[in-house]
C-alpha cells in the first residue's frame, strides 16, 4: 500500500476511544478506505484525513470534538463533499466528521412555517418530503440531488431560484452547534428576532471554521401558484447579457435568469435532446412565478425585452413536463460536461449585473490566451457566473494554464467590483484571492471573531482566512507540498 | 475636528476624521463612545455605566454610489431614511424596511437597532438586504466585510453580526444595500374580527389563501383606534383587526384584495374595508411601535400560532398592541395606570412566561430606567450568550463602545 505523504497525527488510543463513541464500524482509518476522503468536488489539492468518523447523535459530536480538543488533533466536518472549493480538504490530516448519518426530518410545522432537519439531510429529500404540502425550502443549489442542508449551511449555499427568493441565510431561523471546544449551543430558533447578535447569520457561510453544526431550523415558504418558464435563443452571449441588463433594468425579478452558452449547449442537448439550437450563441432559461394573474404580464414583458436585444425566438414550456426538461437540463449540466473533458474546474466569480457582458468577453480572451476550452452555464440574474474550465487533470502543463486562467478571471471579477466566491466558498481553493479582495484590517477583525469561536484553531484549520490555524502549521507546511507551492 | 468639550460630542465630517477620533480616544484616554444617529432609539438598552463622548454620525450621510441598473446603492450610514427613500424613488426603487420616525432615524441607527415594522411578512429585514458594510471599531481600526454584488460568500459575513448590534461593537460608517423596485400599487385590507376565535381562525386560513399578502397585521381595539386616528381614517375599531396588506402590479394588487376578502367572509370575517390610498395607514401602523408617554414599551417575539393566545392575554390586562402577525412579533404599550414598578412586574410576569414557553422572548423598548434594575431589558438570558461576550470581548476589549448598553452586570444577574 503506498504511504502517503500525511503525518498521522492520531495516537493509537485516540482512534480506539473514537471507536467507543461511535461504534466500531463506524470509523474508517484504513488507507484504501479513507482514500475517497482526499478530496471533494475541488481535485486540484488532495490529502487524506488520519480517519472518517460517522456521528449519528449530537452527543457523538460532542464526545468527537472533546476528544480531538483533549489529543490537539484538527477535524473538519464534511457533508456530502461536494464543496467546489476544498472545504472539506483535511489540510495536515486529522479526523474527518462526516455527518451524512446524521440525516432526518425531525419536524415540520406548516403553521409556524419551519422544518427542523439534522445536518445529513441531502437538500432534495426535504424537497421531496414536503412535497403536497404547499410549502417548499427555497434554496436549490443544482447540486441539491447529492449535497447536505448541514453543507448548504456552512457554505451559504444559493442556486437557480435564489435570484427572487434568497440564499441559504435568508432561510435558516436557527442551528443547533457544536462549538470547537464540545460546546453545544442554539443560535436563532423557531422564533425570529431573538435578542442580541445574529449568531445564525454569522455561523451561516462560516465553512465549517465555526463548529459542526448539527441541527438546522428552516423557514418553509409558500409554493408559487403559477409558473411561466421561458428559453430565450440569441445569437450571442453579447445580446443576451443585455436582455438581462434590460429585464432587471425594468424592475422584473424573475424566479429564475440563467444562462447556458453554446459550449454548454453542446454538451446537454446530445445528452437531454431537449432540441435547444446547437449554432445558437447563447440561451436564456428565464422563469418567473407568482400568482396567475401576475405571471402572464411578467412574461409578455420579458418575451419583449429579449426580441429587443436580438432574440432569435423566445419558447415557452407550455406544460409541466416541457418546464421538468429545462430545468433538468439546467441542473444536470454539470453531469453533462464529463462528455467534453475528462476533467473541468467550476469558477465562481460575481460582478455586478450590468458589467457581465464585460466579464463574458474577457472570459472568451482568457480562454484563447491559456489555449483552455471554457464553457459557461450560471445564475446570470445575480451576476454570478460559473465559467467551467475544461482539462486533462493528468497534463500538468494543463493544470498549471487552468490556474493561470481563473486566476486572471477572477481578478478581473475583482477589478470590476466583484467577488471570487458567489456561492461556493473560499475554502482552500481561494484562500490567496483574500488579501485581494480584503485589507488587513478586514482580515484582522474576522480573524479576532474566528478566534471567539474556534481560540484554538483545531475547527477546521487553513480555512476562509489566510491567518487561520494557528496550530499545527508545521505539519501542514510538511505534510501537504501542493498547499507550500500553493501559498 | 470639531470636539465640543461642554457638550461632550463629536459629529465627524468624514470618515477619515472619524477614524482619528477614535484612534486618538483609544490611545489617550480610552473614554467611552456612544455612536448616535437620529436619537430615536436611545433608550433602548441599559443606560450607559460611564461618561463619554456621543458619536454622532449626521453629517456622514453621502451616497457613495448608485448604480441603480445593478439594484445597490452605497451610502454612508448617517444619511437619514426619508432621505434615502427618495433617491431610491427617483430610480423607481426602495428599501422595503419600514422605519418609525423615518424623517428622523438614520440607516445606522436602523441596522445598530434591527428596526422592521409591517412589511417584514413579505420582504424580511435588514439582515435580506444588507450586503456590505464598513464600520470603524473603538481602536479606530476601519474594518469592511460583504461587497458591492448582491451574492458574495467571500469572508465571514460581519453584515450580519453587525446588524443588532446596537453600537456594542464598532461605528457602522458606511454601507451597501440591495434593493427592489417600487411597487406599481399599494393596498391594505381593514378586516374586523368579531374576536379572537376568529383572528385565529382567519390566520390559519391565510397558510392556504391564494392569494400572497406582504403585510398581516393584527390590532387589539386600543391600538387600532390610535392607528386609525394617526392615519386620520374612519375605520372600526371596537374588536381585533387583522389589516392585510397587498403590493405588486396593479391587477394583482386588487385582484388579491378581491380574492381575500372571499376568504375572509367564507372564514367569517365580513366587515372588510379597503383602504386603497393606503400610504397613511402604513405610516400610521409603523410608527405605533414609537413610544411617546406609555409607562413601558415592549415587543415580544413567539411562535406565529401563540400570537393570538398571547395577544388575548395582554389585551385583558389593558395593553395596547400590534402584531406582525405572520412573524410572531408583538408591540406593546402598557396602559397609563401602570405607574409603579410592582403593577408593571405583576402585568408583564404572565407575558413573559407566555413569551418563553412559546419559545420566544419578550424585550423591553422603552421604560423608567429604574426599572430596569428589576425587568430583564433583554428578556431571559439564552445559551449562546457567553459567547456573544467572546465577540465583543474580540472587538472592543475595552470596553469602549456603549459601555453598559447591552453587556453590564446588571443585564446578566437580571436576566438570570
Ligand atoms: C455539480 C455541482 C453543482 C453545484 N451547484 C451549486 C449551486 O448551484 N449553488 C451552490 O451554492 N453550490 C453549488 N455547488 C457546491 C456545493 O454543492 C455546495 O457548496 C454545497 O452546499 C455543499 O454541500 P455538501 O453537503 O456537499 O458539503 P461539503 O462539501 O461536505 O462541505 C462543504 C463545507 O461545509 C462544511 N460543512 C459541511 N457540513 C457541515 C456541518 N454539518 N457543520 C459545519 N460545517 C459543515 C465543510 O467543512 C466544508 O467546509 C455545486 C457543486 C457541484 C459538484
Ligand atoms: C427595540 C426597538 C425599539 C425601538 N423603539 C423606538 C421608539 O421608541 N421610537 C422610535 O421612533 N423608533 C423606535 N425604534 C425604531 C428604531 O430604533 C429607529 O427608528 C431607528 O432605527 C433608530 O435610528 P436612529 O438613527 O434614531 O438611532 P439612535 O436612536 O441614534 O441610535 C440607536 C442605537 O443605535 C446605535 N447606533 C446609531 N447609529 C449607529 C452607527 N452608525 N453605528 C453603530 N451604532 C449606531 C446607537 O448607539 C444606539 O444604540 C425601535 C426599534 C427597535 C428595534
Amino acid at each position: 500500500m503506498p504511504e502517503t505523504a500525511t503525518i498521522s497525527t492520531i495516537p493509537a488510543q485516540a482512534l480506539q476511544a473514537l471507536r467507543r463513541i461511535v461504534g466500531e464500524t463506524s470509523v474508517l482509518s484504513a488507507h484504501e478506505q479513507v482514500l475517497v476522503y482526499e478530496c471533494d468536488g475541488f481535485v486540484i489539492e488532495k490529502n487524506t484525513p488520519d480517519c472518517v468518523v460517522f456521528p449519528e447523535t449530537t452527543e457523538h459530536v460532542v464526545a468527537i470534538v472533546k476528544l480531538c480538543n483533549e489529543y490537539k488533533i484538527p477535524f473538519v466536518p464534511r457533508g456530502a463533499g461536494t464543496s467546489l472549493a476544498g472545504g472539506c480538504l483535511p489540510v495536515g490530516g486529522g479526523v474527518m466528521i462526516a455527518l451524512t448519518r446524521m440525516r432526518g426530518i425531525h419536524d415540520v410545522n406548516l403553521r409556524d412555517h419551519y422544518a427542523v432537519v439534522g445536518p445529513g439531510t441531502v437538500n432534495v429529500h426535504l424537497t421531496q418530503h414536503l412535497k403536497g404540502t404547499g410549502f417548499h425550502y427555497a434554496p436549490d443549489p443544482s447540486s441539491q440531488g447529492a449535497c447536505t442542508i448541514g453543507g448548504n449551511v456552512a457554505t451559504n449555499s444559493g442556486g437557480p431560484h435564489t435570484l427572487k427568493y434568497g440564499v441559504t441565510v435568508n432561510h435558516v431561523l436557527g442551528a443547533e452547534v457544536v462549538l470547537p471546544d464540545g460546546e453545544v449551543v442554539q443560535f436563532g430558533g423557531y422564533t425570529e428576532d431573538n435578542p442580541g447578535f445574529d449568531l445564525t447569520g454569522l455561523f451561516v457561510g462560516s465553512e465549517g471554521t465555526f463548529g459542526v453544526c448539527t441541527k438546522v431550523i428552516v423557514r418553509l415558504t409558500r409554493d408559487p401558484v403559477a409558473y411561466r418558464t421561458m428559453l430565450g435563443v440569441f445569437e450571442t452571449v453579447e445580446d443576451a447579457t443585455q436582455a438581462i441588463s434590460g429585464i432587471i433594468g425594468a424592475g422584473i425579478v424573475p424566479a429564475a435568469l440563467e444562462l447556458m452558452d453554446q459550449g454548454i449547449i453542446e454538451a446537454v442537448e446530445p445528452a437531454f435532446h431537449f432540441g435547444f439550437p446547437l449554432d445558437a450563441g447563447a440561451v436564456l432559461l428565464i422563469e418567473v412565478d407568482g400568482l396567475e394573474v401576475a405571471v402572464d404580464g411578467e412574461a409578455a414583458q420579458i418575451v419583449e425585452l429579449c426580441e429587443q436585444n436580438n432574440a432569435r425566438e423566445v419558447r415557452k414550456a407550455d406544460s409541466p413536463q416541457q418546464r421538468d426538461l429545462l430545468w433538468k437540463c439546467r441542473k444536470k449540466a454539470f453531469g453533462a460536461i464529463g462528455r467534453l473533458s475528462p476533467s473541468y474546474c467550476t469558477q465562481d466569480g460575481v460582478v455586478p449585473r450590468t458589467k457581465l457582458p464585460e466579464i463574458l468577453k474577457f472570459i472568451t480572451e482568457a480562454s484563447a490566451r491559456h489555449d483552455i476550452r471554457i464553457v459557461n452555464v450560471f445564475h446570470a440574474g445575480d451576476g454570478n457566473i460559473h465559467p467551467i474550465l475544461l482539462f486533462d487533470e493528468r497534463d500538468a502543463e494543463q493544470v498549471k494554464r487552468v490556474l493561470l486562467a481563473s486566476d486572471e478571471i477572477l481578478n478581473r471579477c475583482i477589478e470590476l467590483g466583484g467577488s471570487v466566491t458567489g456561492e461556493h466558498g473560499i475554502g482552500v481553493e481561494k484562500i490567496n484571492f483574500m488579501n485581494k479582495l480584503f485589507t488587513e484590517a478586514d482580515l484582522e477583525t474576522m480573524e479576532a471573531v474566528r478566534i471567539a469561536f474556534n481560540p484554538t484553531g483545531l475547527c477546521s484549520p487553513q480555512k476562509m482566512l489566510p491567518t487561520a490555524g494557528a496550530c499545527g502549521m508545521e505539519h501542514i507546511e510538511k505534510s501537504h507540498p501542493a498547499r507550500r507551492a500553493a501559498l | 475636528m470639531t470636539t465640543t468639550e461642554s457638550s461632550d460630542e463629536f459629529t465627524p465630517t468624514t470618515s477619515d476624521e472619524a477614524r482619528d477620533f477614535l484612534a486618538e480616544n483609544s490611545a489617550g484616554a480610552g473614554r467611552a463612545i456612544f455612536p448616535v444617529g437620529g436619537r430615536t432609539a436611545l433608550h433602548y438598552g441599559y443606560a450607559p455605566t460611564q461618561p463619554g463622548f456621543a458619536f454622532s454620525t449626521l453629517r456622514l450621510n453621502r451616497t457613495i454610489d448608485y448604480p441603480a441598473r445593478d439594484m445597490t446603492i452605497t451610502v454612508e450610514a448617517g444619511i437619514r431614511m426619508d432621505e434615502l427613500t427618495e433617491i431610491l424613488k427617483a430610480e423607481g426603487q426602495r428599501l422595503p424596511i419600514d422605519v418609525p420616525q423615518s424623517s428622523r432615524a438614520t440607516l445606522g441607527g436602523v441596522l445598530a437597532t434591527n428596526t422592521s415594522g409591517p412589511r417584514r411578512f413579505g420582504f424580511g429585514t435588514m439582515r435580506d438586504y444588507l450586503i456590505g458594510i464598513t464600520s470603524i471599531d473603538a481602536a479606530g481600526k476601519t474594518f469592511s466585510a460583504g461587497g458591492r454584488v448582491v451574492k458574495n460568500v467571500a469572508g465571514y459575513d460581519l453584515c450580519k453580526l453587525m446588524i443588532g448590534s446596537l453600537g456594542t461593537l464598532a461605528v457602522i460608517t458606511q454601507v451597501t444595500l440591495k434593493v427592489i423596485p417600487q411597487p406599481e400599487m399599494s393596498q391594505l385590507l381593514w378586516c374586523a374580527a368579531a374576536d379572537w376565535q376568529a383572528v385565529e381562525v382567519a390566520l390559519e386560513n391565510l397558510l392556504t389563501s391564494a392569494t400572497r399578502p406582504v403585510a398581516l397585521e393584527v390590532l387589539n381595539a386600543a391600538a387600532a383606534h390610535e392607528i386609525a386616528a394617526e392615519a386620520r381614517l374612519d375605520l372600526p375599531s371596537s374588536g381585533p383587526i387583522l389589516c392585510i396588506g397587498f403590493e405588486g402590479a396593479a391587477r394583482e394588487t386588487e385582484w388579491q384584495a378581491e380574492t381575500m376578502s372571499v376568504e375572509l367572509e367564507a372564514a367569517g370575517i365580513c366587515d372588510v374595508a379597503v383602504v386603497a390610498d393606503a400610504e397613511s395607514l402604513w405610516f400610521a401602523l409603523t410608527d405605533f411601535a414609537t413610544s411617546s408617554d406609555e409607562p413601558l414599551t415592549f415587543q415580544a417575539n413567539l411562535r406565529p400560532s401563540r400570537l393570538v393566545e398571547f395577544s388575548e392575554l395582554a389585551t385583558s390586562a389593558g395593553v395596547s398592541l400590534a402584531a406582525h402577525a405572520g412573524n410572531g412579533i408583538v408591540i406593546g404599550h402598557l396602559p397609563d395606570e401602570v405607574t409603579t414598578l410592582d403593577a408593571a412586574v405583576e402585568l408583564l410576569s404572565p407575558l413573559q412566561a407566555l413569551a418563553h414557553e412559546a419559545d420566544g422572548n419578550l424585550v423591553i423598548f422603552d421604560c423608567d430606567e429604574s426599572w430596569k434594575q428589576t425587568i430583564p431589558v433583554f428578556g431571559q438570558a439564552r445559551q449562546d450568550r457567553a459567547l456573544m461576550q467572546r465577540i465583543k470581548q474580540q472587538l472592543d476589549p475595552r470596553d469602549i463602545l456603549n459601555p453598559g448598553r447591552v453587556f453590564t452586570k446588571n443585564a446578566m444577574s437580571a436576566a438570570q
